[in-house]
Order: structure tokens, then sequence, then C-alpha cells
């Protein structure tokens, strides 16, 4: 603290041109090495024929576009896909909502807010992983915590969530709901602390209702805060699968299988490493384009 | 002061540079290649001279030191137990350091073998991997088979005929032997005894009467007659198709899901729940509940893993029967066998799989079978573990461990078949379908043999 304090705007005078360079040299090397380059792998692997459990396939094979033409004709892939696109549609909007709405209610100076905080966030502390274990027995039929929750607003459908083709992607997008939710918070307390207050005296001295605050300032004064959000919460919504192999393991009759999960089935279970390579790739120019749209969209209105 | 930032900045950088290539310097050991060679060499010299391996192993020239993969995902302290085997057998072996490496589940030893070979680095000499999972480790040319070390022994063939042949079922492929049973278990049907003697019943013989039983024990909102894990269905299905005097699997090319005896034994487990109304319907995601519901009393009957017995036994205050889960026939009973075998792995020195190979017969001697079974409540591999004291005093006290080894005789294989994973996968999908009610049995079974058989056709 005391060196940087002293030495920065000195040093930032006299730093050779080089020192940039060097500084960001580690974070490019690791991204170099295992972003990019497992990356340009993949595309390369993409095209080839390889399986790790049979014989005559071990030694890869180039074939062209076949992995993604198999891809794109298998049903199996279609229901994975349409999965995904419920499972993020489904998700990231209502955690964000939910972020902003448990953020402006703890975002008040009351005795025992602190407490408060702690509730929403704390599914972030737990790992998904015993997340998904408590979430498990939630689940459980006729005692479960969740049904009886349920049954008490007066819930009578089925309650074989994980074991129901029509509730088990349901179900797991619920816990991925409550372990994000708190963790988005975070991020709009911090926006919403550091709002200025001079903006809002003036909005109240001229009679803006608490809406009209809300609406006209604090939310579009958020806005960079709900691009980064959305931004993480997306990449998120496709990246983690943790639960979904402690809850369902993409059942039943892969109904609950999303594209992360799928790509590990068909890497690690069917050993089929082309094929592998090319949902990795479908992945990423999925995420790439979602990042991007977001960027440019936002980008221009603030223009 | 701005030298010595830069200073710091460098020195952190080449630390994290350091790192970066360590990591990379562990991917791509140069001698993996040559070591393989080399390895496949071995064991024909160990053929050649079985005298000379006898006198190697008890004065080894050089100290060895091996490592062991094994998983520890179970219901059991298998850490601490088998810490204390590797203690007791560096104390006979004292050139050789056995160092286990203990992960999660058996899919995480596997894909951490996977991903450590096929990123050119070295395997570990022994590791613990489903018995069913023989044919994709054989093909991804992972393990080596164990015929010349049983042959070296003096007694190979007494040795190997001492295992269970049900436990033996998926080590053989290609008129050679690749694993060694040791961690492994069967499907049994749990009974409340005390229920059944309650009502009157018997335990069941049949489909029949297992229905009946199982209709008379339910208590609608409280009581299930039985339940009947299927989340991860495979395994626990087995038994009804082999009681129905068809298994799914006939050889490490053909599975058998579209004939007629297998879709009867689904319609059977459907009219668990939709005729006789004594399980819960669909598929039933309660493989870690079902235990404890059982204990509880909730449920009657549970088909379950025989390793959840230690388990069962302490949570439950009445009398618990195993058994074999009935057939269709009366008087006929079956049972599948499930867990983990030792292999041997490729891409390791001859001496390491020599020294890997001696502590699988340290660990697999009857006493030692016995102590296992005993503290873990896995089914001891060898027949000779029942005739030691220990495991006597055992079966006096725990009568239903004696019962575990007398289902082995209804025991047939569990899947294990070319193309595993994909294989399952496909009979999860259909089998789970037909339990929920998406596709009628036949339809179901009609889809999944049509796409294993594509799964299968590259290997005829």
């Amino acid at each position: 603290m005391s060196i940087a304090s002293k030495s920065i705007s000195p040093a930032s005078r006299k730093a050779p041109p080089w020192l940039p360079y060097l500084l960001i040299s580690p974070t490019l090397v690791i991204v170099l090495v295992f972003t990019a380059w497992p990356t340009v792998q993949a595309i390369y692997t993409s095209f080839f024929r390889q399986y790790l459990n049979i014989a005559k396939f071990r030694t890869p094979t180039f074939v062209g576009l076949e992995n993604y033409k198999t891809l794109l004709t298998s049903p199996d892939f279609h229901e994975v896909l349409r999965n995904t696109a419920i499972y993020v549609i489904g998700t990231v909007p209502t955690s964000i909502v939910l972020a902003f709405l448990f953020a402006l209610l703890v975002n008040r100076a009351v005795k025992g807010i602190g407490l408060a905080r702690l509730a929403f966030f704390y599914p972030t502390i737990l790992p998904m992983v015993s997340a998904a274990t408590i979430w498990m027995f939630f689940f459980t039929p006729d005692y479960g915590l969740f049904n009886t929750a349920l049954q008490a607003l007066g819930y009578h459908g089925p309650q074989n969530w994980l074991g129901n083709p029509h509730l088990a992607l349901l179900a797991v997008m619920i816990v991925a709901v409550w372990k994000n939710a708190g963790y988005l918070m975070i991020f709009y307390l911090a926006g919403l602390q550091n709002l200025p207050t001079d903006v809002f005296e003036a909005a109240a001295i001229d009679g803006a209702s608490w809406w009209t605050q809300l609406w006209k300032i604090t939310f579009p004064l958020l806005r960079r805060t709900t691009l980064f959000v959305s931004t993480i919460a997306i990449i998120d919504a496709f990246q983690v699968v943790d639960h979904i192999f402690v809850l369902t393991q993409g059942g039943p009759s892969q109904s609950s299988t999303v594209l992360l999960y799928y790509l590990w089935q068909v890497r690690f279970e069917d050993q089929n490493v082309g094929l592998a390579s090319a949902i990795t790739v479908v992945l990423i120019v999925i995420m790439l384009s979602i990042t991007v749209t977001n960027f440019v969209l936002s980008e221009r209105e603030g223009a | 002061m701005n030298r010595k930032r830069v200073l710091f900045v460098v020195v952190s950088l080449l630390l994290v540079m350091s790192m970066a290539l360590a990591g990379c310097g562990s991917k791509a050991t140069p001698t993996a290649a040559p070591q393989q060679e080399e390895a496949t060499q071995a064991p024909a010299e160990a053929t050649q001279a079985p005298e000379a391996t006898e006198a190697a192993t008890e004065a080894p020239a050089e100290p060895v030191t091996i490592e062991v993969y094994y998983p520890v995902a179970v219901d059991a302290p298998i850490a601490k137990i088998l810490q204390g085997y590797i203690d007791a057998f560096e104390k006979e072996n004292p050139n050789i350091k056995v160092k286990p490496v203990f992960s999660g589940g058996y899919g995480d030893v596997k894909t951490t073998i996977q991903t450590t070979i096929e990123g050119g680095g070295k395997p570990p000499a022994l590791a613990v991997m489903l018995a069913a999972d023989l044919y994709d480790l054989i093909n991804a040319d992972y393990i080596v088979p164990l015929d010349d070390f049983i042959n070296a022994m003096p007694d190979g063939d007494a040795y190997i005929n001492d295992f269970f042949p049900a436990f033996m079922a998926n080590s053989k492929y290609d008129g050679k032997i690749w694993s060694i049973p040791f961690q492994r278990s069967v499907v049994t049907l749990y009974y409340n005894a005390d229920l059944f003697e309650q009502e009157g019943l018997q335990p069941p013989d049949s489909w029949q009467s297992l229905a009946e039983a199982a209709q008379k024990l339910t208590i609608p909102g409280q009581r299930w007659g039985i339940e009947w894990p299927s989340g991860w269905p495979y395994w626990l299905f087995q038994p009804l198709a082999i009681g129905n005097g068809q298994n799914i699997v006939a050889s490490p090319t053909e599975v058998v899901f579209d004939n007629p005896k297998v879709i009867e034994a689904v319609q059977y487990y459907i009219d668990l729940s939709h005729k006789y109304h004594a399980m819960p319907e669909g598929v039933q995601k309660n493989w870690g509940n079902a235990p404890a519901d059982f204990a509880k009393g909730a449920a009657a009957m549970i088909v379950h893993s025989s390793g959840s017995l230690n388990g069962i036994l302490k949570q439950a205050d009445f009398k618990v029967g195993v058994m074999a889960v009935p057939g269709k026939e009366p008087g006929t009973y079956a049972t599948v066998t499930g867990g983990g075998n030792f292999y041997i792995l490729k891409g390791v020195s001859p001496e390491e799989q020599a020294a890997a190979w001696k502590f699988i017969e340290f660990v697999t001697q009857p006493e030692y079978a016995a102590d296992f079974s005993i503290n873990t409540g896995y089914v001891a591999t060898r027949k000779s573990a029942y005739d030691t004291e220990a495991m006597k005093k055992h079966i006096e006290e725990v009568p239903q461990a004696g019962e575990l080894r007398d289902m082995l005789q209804y025991a047939g294989m569990e899947l294990s078949c070319m193309n595993l994973g994909k294989v399952r996968n496909i009979f999860h999908k259909y089998l789970q379908a037909a339990y929920n009610g998406e596709m009628t049995p036949a339809e179901a079974m009609k889809q999944a043999q049509k796409e294993a058989d594509e799964a299968l056709s590259i290997f005829k």
C-alpha cells in the first residue's frame, strides 16, 4: 500500500516503454496457453475422426466437416440445443431481475440488514455440488422440503421433479437461479452504493416518485453493471453444469441435458474426441456471438 | 523505488512463467514411448523364468515406487483401510513403495488416467476402475493382460479359480485375463423381515409373489411396498431381465434389448407402480434416499447395492433380510455383479508393473479379501476368504454377509461391451422413456436396439 501510494506518480512518468507489455505478459501467457491454444486445438481436432475407445479409430483421421454433419443431423443434438436455449433464457433474466430486487431490498441502512445480505449471498458460498446435494433432498417426493412447501401453497401437481421428463429441466433451472441470484446481487449492490446521491436528492426535490427514480435514474445509471452482470450470467449458464451431474445426470431420457453436459458425455463417456471438439467449437461460437452482441447493443444504447 | 518495483514485477513474472512451464513440462514426458515398448517385453521375460521372478521379487535390486489410483466415493473409510494394507505390504516388501492417489468416483479415476496418458504423461502402475470398463480400456490401449504374471505364479490357475466366477465374468477377453476383482458388489433385494412376519408373508420367490408382497405392504402416503431406483437404471434393471432368462448383453459386440423377455421385464417394473401401486411411479431418482427410506420404514423393500448393507444395518431397528431379486418363474432368482477391479497400466516400467502385481497378490490374499469385505461391506471376491476365521466369525454376527455370497450363484454379467458409454446412454434414454410412459416398452426397446446396433456396428 505505502509503496504504491508513494511511487505511483513518479513511476508512471519514468516508466520504460516496455513496462506495460511486461505487466500484461503474465495474463497474456496464461490466456494464450489455457484459452487461445485449446481453442485452436479444438477447431483443428473437430475436423478429425478420433475415438479413444475404438482401437481402429484411435489415430486421428481427417474427415473434413463430417463431425459437424453428424451434429446437425443428430436428433439428440437438436434436443440438447433446445434444452440449452430453454435453460439460458429461463435462468439468466430471472437471476438478473431477482439479483436487482435483492440488491434494492438490502441496500438500506436498517438494523440486521447484514443478516439479510448474508441470507441472499449464502448460496454463492456453497460449492455447486454441495448445493445440488441439498436440493436433491429438497426435491424428494412426498417428504422433501420443496414439495412440502409447494403443497402448503396449494400445489397438487407431480412431485417427482428429477425423474419426470417435463420437470427435470425446470428443477435444475430452479437450482441455478437460486445459486446465481445472490452472486449477481453483489454487483448490483456495489453499483447501487456507488451511485451519486445528489442526483436522487435533485429528483426528490423535483417531486419524482420512487418508481420514477428507480426507472429513470437508478436503472440507467446501472447500465454498465447490467451489461457486466448479464454477460457473466450468460457465460455461467453455459458453463456451470455441476448440479446436473448431481441432480439428474442429464435425464430422464436426456430431458435435462444441456450443451456442456452433452459435451462431457460425448468426450468422456462416448470417448468421441472429434465430435466433442466440434461441440466445443459450436459452444465457443454461440458464446462469442452472444457476448459480442451484448457489448455492441449496449454500446449503441450508450452512444 | 522504481527499480525495486521493476524487480518485483520481473521476479513475479518469472515465477508465473516457471509455473506455466512446469505445467507444460509434465505434459510432454519424452520417455513415454520407449517405456511402452519395454512394457510389452517385460511379461515375456517373466514367463521364461518363473523361478527367477520369484527370486527377484524376494530381493529386488532397485527400490521401486508405484502409484495406485483409487476411487473413494463409497460408503466406507476406504482410504484408511487401504493405507493399512499398504503399510503391511511395504513392511513385507521393503524395496517397494506404494503411493495411493485417492480420487472421487470410478469415473474420476478413469478420466484422470485418460487425460494423463493422452497428454503424454506417465500413468500410475495400478488402478481400481470399473469391471465393466474392460473393453474401453483395452481398445484405448491403456492396460496390459495379466496372464504372464498369473502364469509365473506357482499356482496361477488355482489363484484365478479361487475367485467367484461371477466376479471374473468382466475380466476375460480374447482368451486373456485383464483385471483382478477387488471391490465388488451385487444387486440386492433388501426386505424388512419383521414386516413380512407381521403380515404372514414369505420372502418372495417369483415376480408374482414379489408384486403381491409389495402390494400388501404398501400403505398409501406412508410406506411403499418397494423402491427401485432408476436414475442410472441399467444395473438395477439387469436382474429383471436375467430373471426372465435373457440378459441384455450377449457378447462384447452384441446387446439384447429388443427381445420379448427383456420387454416383459420392463413391463413388470412398470406394473409394480401402475398395476400394483406398490412402487413410486416413473423414473425414481432415489438412489441416495432409498436405504434411508428402508431403514426408517418408509419402504418395505428396496433394490440396491450390496454395498449399502453396513449402512442399513447400522440404522435399521428391525431384522433386515437380503436376497437376490426373484425371477419370473417360482424358485428362480437373479442378480448382477458390479464394482471395481485392479488393472495394471501400460506406459510404466516392467519393474513397476511387477511391483503392482505383487501388490495385487498381497491384498487379494484370503485374509485381506475377508478383512476388506468385513470392513467395507463389499462382497469378498475369493471363495477361500469365506474359510478364514475372521470371516466365519463375521458371518455369525452378520448372517447377511453370508447370504450375499450365496447370491453369487444367480449372478449374471454386468452390462459391458465395446463403446460402453454410448451404448449405456442409449439404453438409459429409452429405458427411462418406457418407465415414464413416453414410449411403450416394446417401442422403446426396439429403438434402443437399433441405435445400439449402430454404435456397435463398427466392431463387427
